[in-house]
């Protein structure tokens, strides 16, 4: 037991120094590339902007990972909450706002109670809700972009304190807060293990049903703040918005230690995730890199974090936890080492 | 013989239940909607409407019983074309442009099963990567432009009619579907693929070559989207990289309906071309009931959801 738990933690420290690794080769590799664009002050200011979008998503979804469960819904809900906040403005931004903060509260409850209550495994239902929000989304805009009237609140999504961008510090406020939450209160240790050990923790006491419950609840709403934010930062809505936001944010948090598995993952490891991708995509960019190759190099780089992450999961930790594919069949003993 | 063993048979056969119910309420709609809509004429297009669908989804209906999916279906069907009509632009002959755009199809089947087997990973994600991969890809070569076939031929397997009343799409999709429901229920190749879906340990301790089994099968829902691909590309002698989006969602809707269980070790192709039938008839009742292009994905999703329930809640208790 001493041994597996030795095996645990040094496999968080490792796979912590692997992000930092990627991260600082990526930063060295497009340092020597193109010096003076990558490392201006503007530069960094538009990553250190870009980079807050994706990480406030990414916390909510790390929830959800730690939990034990997936949330695929957390694009369309986005574009949902982008779109309410622009089409809404007639009505007050405040009331625009809140709206949309409010679609992500109810989607997160339907998700959780589709899972919770109704069982049926996360991937499939967020499958479903992402579609069906996804529809909605397109229903509400007309599949037309919805552009912004209020010109003071793209300050929210646009405006800097400072050298500072806005988005970046309200992403710095949330990382504390989800920090503290998951290391420093009950609620968060009991989600960590909720998610590497249900039947354990179930024997513990610990309500599986309710923690993932709540998890899904911050996924989406963690989403529609971004999407707000997001909205303020284009004063517009398109309907393309997080198409590609889920894969993103999941293989963000896996390179930051989560796992598909459950139960483990860290909000540094995510936002340090979530800059390794963002600075690859803006390298790319600086590089004058054809959009549709970045989209080449992003998914084979998506599939490899994946990839790496199952294949370590199965060999390294498969003493640690239980395997489940979709949540269908349950290796419960490891019968044999015979693998073919 | 207790209750509890009576009601759990009955509840094996509930859901087969809703998706019959859910067609009878559809059909009643559909001709309250439309005096065409119960000819056989009408019947006779839905059903070609949706043999691209039927094929890919009977590609879907193996790799569900395994616990698999394959995500990337959207992208590679399109693919196929692009790879077909592309060299055909190029000078190839009509066969050989056909048949490489089959091995692209292959190929990618292939890659997503080595990816996803040798790995372990989670079949839904590497094959979402594989997806946008291939669009990429897809993008690359076509500009993010419509490419037309440039041989007069290529559109009869599409197009075709034997007798002007049944299309050879059609014809494909229920052979195709036939022969797969005998694999699967009388060939070694088909019980090993319900053994890895109940208790995929039970089957390696007992000698099946789990890994090669589960490639292959990756590799013939690659053959499936293959198929489809020239059959779509040719019946609208065009293709584009985007051009069967929702793909995805929609095969695994229509292997759910049919009855086929998501937990896998259970279902047949038969069941899926009744739940790609009924898929075919919810479109058409929707599109006859003016439901907007943006409404039927907000239907197919809670469609999607409330089958996924009925799925879990017979079946897994």
């Amino acid at each position: 037991m001493r041994q597996e738990a030795f095996a645990g933690r040094l496999w968080s420290i490792l796979t912590r120094q692997t992000i930092v690794i990627v991260l600082v080769g990526l930063t060295v590799l497009f340092s020597v590339l193109n010096f003076q664009r990558f490392l201006s002050g503007e530069n960094i200011h538009n990553v250190a902007r870009q980079v807050s979008f994706d990480t406030i998503v990414a916390l909510g979804q790390l929830v959800v990972l730690i939990a034990g469960g997936i949330d695929l819904s957390v694009g369309s809900v986005m574009a949902m909450s982008a779109a309410l906040t622009m089409g809404l403005q007639g009505y007050g931004v405040g009331t625009a706002v809140a709206a949309a903060l409010l679609m992500g509260i109810v989607v997160g409850v339907f998700n959780g109670l589709v899972v919770t209550r109704g069982k049926v495994v996360p991937f499939i239902a967020t499958l479903g809700s992402m579609t069906a929000v996804y529809g909605m989304m397109l229903t509400y805009t007309r599949q037309q972009p919805i552009p912004g009237q209020v010109e003071w609140f793209t300050v929210f999504g646009s405006g800097s304190v400072g050298p500072v961008p806005i988005p970046a510090i309200i992403m710095l406020v949330l990382l504390v807060v989800f920090h503290v939450l998951l290391t420093y209160t009950r609620f968060g240790r009991n989600m960590y293990a909720v998610g590497g050990n249900q039947e354990a923790a179930r024997l513990a006491g610990i309500q599986a049903r309710r923690y993932l419950f709540w998890a899904f609840v911050m996924s989406s709403f963690c989403s529609a703040l971004s999407g707000v934010l997001l909205a303020s930062r284009l004063n517009s809505s398109t309907i393309h918005l997080g198409q590609q936001t889920a894969l993103f944010v999941i293989a963000a948090c896996i390179m930051g230690g989560a796992s598909i598995l459950g139960g483990r993952g860290s909000t540094l490891g995510a936002f340090l995730g979530v800059l390794a991708l963002t600075i690859l995509a803006n390298g790319m960019n600086l590089l004058s890199i054809f959009t549709y190759y970045q989209m080449a190099i992003r998914a084979i780089i998506l599939i490899a974090i994946v990839a790496i992450d199952a294949f370590y999961a199965t060999t390294v930790r498969r003493r640690l936890m239980r395997a489940s594919a979709i949540g269908a069949h349950v290796e419960s003993q490891p019968l044999s080492e015979a693998q073919d | 013989m207790s209750i509890g063993h009576f009601w759990r048979r009955v509840r094996g056969s509930m859901q087969g239940q809703v998706t019959l119910l859910l067609m009878i309420l559809l059909i009643v709609a559909g001709s309250f909607l439309s005096p065409v809509f119960l000819t056989p004429r009408n019947l006779l297009n839905i059903l070609w409407a949706v043999s691209v669908l039927g094929i890919v989804a009977l590609g879907q209906t193996l790799l569900i019983i395994t616990c698999n999916f394959d995500m990337s279906v959207t992208m590679s069907v399109p693919f196929v074309g692009i790879v077909t009509v592309g060299l055909q632009i190029a000078g190839w002959e009509l066969g050989p442009s056909m048949l490489a755009g089959l091995l692209a199809g292959i190929l990618v089947g292939l890659m997503n099963g080595l990816i996803v087997v040798l790995t372990k990973a989670n079949p839904f994600l590497i094959t979402l990567g594989t997806q946008t991969l291939i669009y990429a890809v897809a993008l690359i070569l076509t500009q993010a432009k419509t490419w037309y076939g440039t041989i007069p031929g290529f559109t009869v397997l599409g197009r075709g009619q034997v007798f002007d009343l049944v299309h050879y799409s059609v014809i494909i999709f229920l052979v195709m579907a036939l022969l797969l429901e005998f694999v699967l229920r009388r060939m070694p190749y088909g019980r090993h693929l319900y053994v890895l879906g109940l208790n995929e340990e039970a089957g390696r301790l007992s000698g099946m070559l789990v890994n090669r089994i589960k490639i292959l099968t990756f590799t013939f829902c690659g053959f499936t989207a293959g198929v489809a691909g020239l059959i779509m590309t040719s019946r609208l002698n065009s293709t584009r990289a985007s051009g069967a989006m929702g793909l995805d969602f929609d095969s695994i809707i229509a292997v759910v309906l049919g009855g086929t269980s998501l937990f896998g070790g259970s279902g047949g192709t038969l069941r899926t071309v009744v739940g790609v039938l009924v898929l075919g008839i919810l479109n058409n009742v929707m599109v006859l009931a003016g439901v907007p292009y943006e409404a039927q994905w907000i239907a197919k999703g809670v469609v999607f959801l409330f089958v996924v329930w009925a799925d879990t809640f017979f079946k897994r208790h």
